[in-house]
């Protein structure tokens, strides 16, 4: 491998704006080799997108150009190509595929047509010769029965297999190199391994490039040869992988590392040492919060007033829990397994079908209007969405001073130092009061959201997979916010997530749930250590490892866990169509 | 993403612009019909009802720029004063069905259940009725005249607001900060009037301007059919009713009335694109 | 094909609506002051007439007794006579539905061959001046009241220029759709300014769609694009804007017919109103009704053909 397939040289692409000229990538070069798999990571806003959108021209607006630099490929500079020459690139020399693959797939021609799209394109083949090719390449990516499921539609399939047909869209032309832009974030962790491991594969059949766009270090530490960090433009670092990820240079880089949540957190709260905190708090009074062979089921099927066909989805089928005073308890799973389900049951906003949640003593399915009361003053919660999570209309200390009037938790004069001091418990500048959400960052919002929170005075905090939509860095900020509010507050914490990593991080106890179901529970480094349940070990040995010698799961075992998954997935797109169905006969 | 950062900023770039102009224009033409109703006395060079039989039919000339009809009329005073009625259509006709169509949608909306299956039913049945053939029918009992006009106005128009609102309801009703609305204890009031309904309007103001321009288009019909405003009152569709039997020899007793429900209406329209721009950024 | 089952059930689900439409109607009329026999029969009726009618509908008996007579009357197909035309109302209404129909019909296929094209040119060619021409024609065409055009129209080309019939209805189908071609102007403009404000709209963002965008990433020229993917999933949007539409549109029907002299069911409800003739109204309205609901029963079924994701 003497000369690189691809060379990035000195890309710079600029925006205008209003008169103003914008770097928005700034002197980037990069080389990939024949074969070569190219790990390009970075956070939200930091380019790695727009430099691989740039390679095939196209940019997601008119005023965003490719003002320097050149990018070439077999002896041709593909910045200078005219249109009809670049859409001979397209597909047939480099190939895409997308972060979401619902949006990306035609929602209303068949999955094999849009395969064979190309190959009639690109290679002037027949309708029979095009169909025949396209059946063979679901084949290849995996899907179980391509003959019949050539003819299906994209809201058909899985997420998982949703994603295995972009991937044969993309290869459809036989590209030389195939850019991924976040392939895998979308989807659950034991379906990422997979769509992975076919990757992999596709890889070592053809013998193409592939550059993998990621935020995520534990993908690139298992799947790429070499890895370039991105932020804000500009290429911080480009090395082979093990001498990067062992020796990083830039500050950054090794903050993203540090971020990362598979590693031990650094300081004295190593996992280790965190039990020993916990302990000293818990009293072996009554517990407060006890779930008893809880059931939620909402109605499948959406067919309105006069044919419902009394069809239910079964969200939490017999989950049974303790919580004790000071407990931080995770609860993990992919999804629709039930997580938020159950945690929107404790906090009594959703109905239950049968059993019982007890919080301090009251029976929320006995005393519904006692315990309502008691569970609005007592507990709080936390949002996946922190932009939706908040009024749009309001403003963080109108927000804050309405739950403290709301509550009677403080009287006038005290109002504004009350909120003062929510602010600073959760990080945030004491200006922040008189901001809108939509001035402010995805962090930021978490921030108040968690504020808002904190002004019941609560005793039970849940929160639902709030640093999902966050990046890394702020991810890590979060989780520390809530460790430091946990040892200020002596709060009880339920913690969604799909994340196992940030749960073992943070919590105590881990409660893993699979299908409604809760298949293993107990001291989080035990069941890390230990998985009793055979879905935990698959769920535990999909997660991407930053480090590159632990290797990502082996196939068969992961499949084992997805093909649950999968077939649990049929009864989803009921709840889909039902949305569609109102929609569309409004 | 800054690929999606950069385009949503350039584009706002060019909608800003877009959106000035296409809000200012259509607030300058609908000032000019609010000064013009108002001034009606002032700046109206003829009276608007008065016979003059020696004039009769005369072209537009520079004394009568819109002409004269068949009993002398000037036109353009009658365009003039006539603006004070049609404002008053778009209006009343628009604020009675917008008031009572938002509290139904609401609160239909946000509780669900019986009273949302309840209001789906009765707003199914209205719509299965052409709009004008029910207000036709409502009209014809009540018999003729802008009262009957306002009424079945507030009786048929208010269903299109009620779907808006509570189709806006429905999704905002589970939106994370309704959920945590609720999980803190906030009253069913508050969290539908102080925290959705804000959230849920803008898409019903923007409505409410291309339902004006409908409003005022059915209205001017009505009275055109002879079943709103009468004669000798000046409105446009009864002037261009008046006109229809000289379309032949006159051509501008019609032209000009109908002339002024296009501006008005092309104001109102540009207002709306403006405002649904204004506040679609804004959210 | 179980996504298409609801063409057998939805039917029944029509049934309370067609309930509350034959209520409504039912009390519109019964809340005209004065004697209901007198009010159905007009003024110069026989006594011997007014007595038939009291007791077919049940005029003596309580309000919800004489709701069911109303209703034992429509099942067999009896609507009660025209004051002024002297015969049943249903076979009077049955020679009027031709002429609106054809116009409907003829309206609605003319509106998309307008829209259609507008909408691609603008949607394509974004912030340009034909997208700026497209977007000023929609938004002022959306104004134009059709009585007023209609004359516009005529006073042009059947006044001025001396081509088209003035007005009525032909007997021969060439000479019934001479007459029809200024009528059909006349409400096209405006639907067609609806139909492109919104299909270019769709067409804007679905071309700016991900699964646009992952086309082009395979190297699909902008045209395979636009009519292969951008097209067909603009359409849903436009059929049900349609469908929404029909009954503006049945609205604009009763005033051109009444412009140009059509000899249609708007026409005969227009005329039934001014001559008190309640017993038309009221079957007019119910058959119009009925027909609304027809035409979102086959939107239905056209969304659900273009859609595969929509079950109903």
């Amino acid at each position: 491998m003497t000369s690189p397939l691809l060379s990035i040289q000195d890309l710079t692409i600029t925006a205008q704006l209003a008169g103003e000229t914008r770097t928005l990538i700034d002197h980037v070069s990069l080389d990939l080799a024949q074969g070569e798999i190219l790990g390009l990571v970075g956070e939200s806003g930091s380019g790695k997108s727009m430099i691989c959108r740039s390679l095939v021209q196209l940019l997601p607006s008119r005023a965003i150009k490719i003002s320097g630099g050149a990018v070439m490929f077999e002896g041709r500079d593909l910045t200078t190509l005219d249109e009809a020459t670049m859409s001979t690139i397209r597909g047939s020399e480099i190939g895409m595929i997308f972060q979401n693959p619902t949006s990306h797939l035609d929602p209303v021609m068949r999955v094999g047509d849009q395969i064979a799209e190309g190959i009639r394109y690109h290679q002037g083949a027949s309708r029979a010769e095009a169909k025949k090719a396209a059946i063979q390449i679901l084949q290849q990516v995996g899907l179980p029965d391509p003959t019949r499921q050539h003819d299906n539609y994209a809201h058909e399939f899985s997420g998982g297999m949703r994603q295995r047909v972009m991937i044969g869209v993309a290869l459809s032309c036989n590209p030389k190199i195939l850019i991924a832009d976040e392939p895998t974030t979308a989807l659950d962790v034991t379906v990422q391994a997979q769509i992975l491991r076919l990757l992999l594969d596709i890889r070592d059949q053809r013998g193409l490039s592939i550059i993998l766009i990621t935020h995520d270090l534990g993908i690139v530490a298992q799947t790429c040869d070499s890895i370039a960090v991105l932020r804000g433009g500009k290429l911080l670092e480009h090395g082979p992988k093990r001498s990067l990820l062992a020796a990083p240079k830039d500050p950054y880089t090794i903050d993203l590392i540090a971020s990362h949540p598979s590693m031990p957190a650094p300081g004295g709260d190593a996992p280790e040492e965190k039990p020993q905190a916990a302990p000293p708090i818990r009293t072996p009074s009554a517990p407060l919060l006890e779930i008893d062979d809880l059931v939620v089921r909402f109605p499948a099927s959406g067919n309105g007033l006069f044919s419902g066909t009394g069809k239910f989805v079964t969200a939490v089928n017999g989950a049974s829990l303790q919580v004790m005073h000071g407990d931080t308890i995770g609860i993990v799973g992919e999804s629709g397994s039930g997580k938020s389900t159950l945690a929107r049951a404790i906090l009594g906003l959703t109905p239950l079908t049968s059993g019982h949640v007890t919080f301090d003593g009251i029976d929320l399915a006995l005393h519904r209007a006692k315990a309502l009361a008691h569970l609005r003053r007592e507990t709080a919660m936390v949002f996946q969405d922190p932009y939706n999570a908040l009024n749009p209309r309001l403003t963080v200390g109108d927000m804050l001073a309405e739950v403290l009037k709301v509550q009677n938790k403080t009287t006038g004069d005290k109002l504004q130092s009350r909120i003062n001091e929510l602010l600073d418990l959760v990080g945030l500048e004491r200006a922040f009061a008189g901001r809108k959400p939509s001035t402010m960052s995805g962090g930021q919002c978490q921030r108040a959201g968690i504020a808002r929170a904190l002004a019941v005075d609560p005793r039970l905090i849940v929160a639902d997979e709030c640093v999902a939509a966050l990046d890394v860095t702020i991810q890590a900020q979060i989780i520390d916010l809530f460790r430091d509010l946990k040892q200020k507050m002596n709060l009880t914490l339920i913690f969604i997530a799909h994340d196992l990593a940030i749960v073992r991080n943070l919590c105590e106890r881990v409660v893993v749930m699979h299908r409604g179901t809760i298949v293993e529970q107990g001291r989080s480094d035990e069941i890390f250590a230990n998985p009793g349940h055979p879905y935990t070990a698959a769920l535990i040995s999909a997660i991407p490892d930053i480090n590159p010698d632990k290797r990502l799961a082996r196939l068969d075992q992961v499949l084992q866990a997805e093909q649950v998954v999968f077939s649990m997935g049929d009864e989803f797109p009921a709840t889909i169509n039902k949305i569609t169905t109102r929609e569309l006969s409004l | 993403m800054s690929t999606v950062h950069v385009s949503d900023w350039n584009l706002r770039w060019s909608r800003w612009l877009g959106q000035r102009v296409t809000l200012a224009a259509g607030v300058s033409i609908l000032a000019l019909f609010i000064f013009a109703a108002i001034a009606a006395p002032l700046i109206a060079p003829y009276d608007p009802i008065v016979h003059n039989s020696e004039l009769r039919l005369v072209p537009p000339s520079l004394f009568h720029p819109f002409g004269t009809d068949n009993f002398g009329r000037d036109i353009l005073s009658r365009v003039i004063w006539a603006t004070r009625i049609d404002l008053q259509i778009a209006f009343l006709g628009v604020i009675f069905p917008f008031l009572i169509g938002t509290i139904l949608g609401t609160i239909s909306g946000y509780f669900g259940g019986m009273v949302d299956i309840i209001f789906m039913r009765l707003i199914d049945v209205v719509l299965a009725f052409p709009f004008l053939v029910l207000m036709l029918s409502i009209i014809a009992i009540l018999g003729p005249g802008l009262s009957s006009f306002y009424i079945a106005m507030a009786l048929v128009g208010w269903v299109s607001y009620a779907r808006l609102i509570r189709t806006q309801m429905l999704v905002l009703k589970n939106s994370d900060y309704a959920v945590a609305a609720v999980s803190l204890g906030f009253s069913n009031s508050r969290i539908m009037f102080r925290h959705l309904l804000p959230n849920a309007i803008a898409g019903s103001i923007v409505f409410s301007m291309s339902d004006a321009v409908l409003v005022l288009l059915n209205g001017a019909a009505i009275s055109y059919l002879g079943l709103g405003v009468q004669p000798p009152l000046a409105e446009w569709g009864v002037m261009v009713a008046e006109g229809q039997s000289f379309i032949s020899t006159a051509w501008w007793i019609t032209f000009f009335p109908g002339l002024s429900i296009v501006v008005l209406a092309f104001g109102l329209s540009l207002l709306g694109d403006g405002l649904s721009e204004t506040l679609g950024a804004r959210q | 094909m179980h996504r298409y089952k609801f063409i057998l059930h939805r039917p029944v689900q029509f049934l309370p609506v067609i309930f509350g439409v034959s209520l409504i109607t039912f009390i519109l009329v019964r809340l005209i002051p004065g004697d209901p026999a007198r009010v159905l029969l007009g003024a110069r009726s026989t006594p011997a007439a007014l007595a038939n009618i009291r007791a077919q509908y049940g005029l003596d008996e309580p309000l919800w007794l004489q709701y069911f007579y109303f209703l034992k009357n429509l099942v067999n197909g009896e609507m009660g006579k025209s004051i002024l035309y002297k015969i049943d109302v249903l076979p009077l209404i049955a020679t009027r539905i031709e002429p609106t129909v054809t116009l409907i019909l003829c309206s609605v296929i003319l509106s998309i061959l307008i829209a259609l094209p507008l909408a691609a040119i603008a949607s394509r060619n974004q912030g340009s001046l034909p997208d700026h021409t497209v977007r000023i024609f929609s938004t002022l065409g959306i104004g134009f009241p059709p009585f007023w055009l209609g004359l516009m129209l005529m006073i042009l080309f059947s006044v001025k220029l001396g081509i088209l019939p003035v007005s009525g209805y032909g007997e021969t189908f060439g000479d019934k759709l001479a007459h029809l071609v200024l009528p059909c102007l006349t409400i096209a403009l405006s639907l067609s300014s609806v139909l492109t404000r919104s299909l270019r709209a769709s067409m804007i963002t679905e071309l700016q769609s991900d699964f646009a965008t992952a086309a082009r990433a395979r190297g699909m020229p902008e045209s395979i694009v636009f009519w292969r993917h951008v097209l067909p999933n603009s359409l849903a949007p436009a059929v049900n804007l349609l469908a929404v539409n029909i009954g503006w549109l049945i609205g604009g029907t009763v005033v051109v017919e009444s412009v140009f002299a059509i000899p249609g069911m708007g026409q005969l409800l227009v005329r039934a109103i001014f001559s008190r003739d309640y017993m038309v109204v009221q079957g007019v309205a119910m058959i119009f009704a009925c027909g609304t609901m027809l035409v979102n029963f086959i939107a239905d079924i056209l969304t659900v053909a273009i859609d595969p994701r929509v079950k109903l």
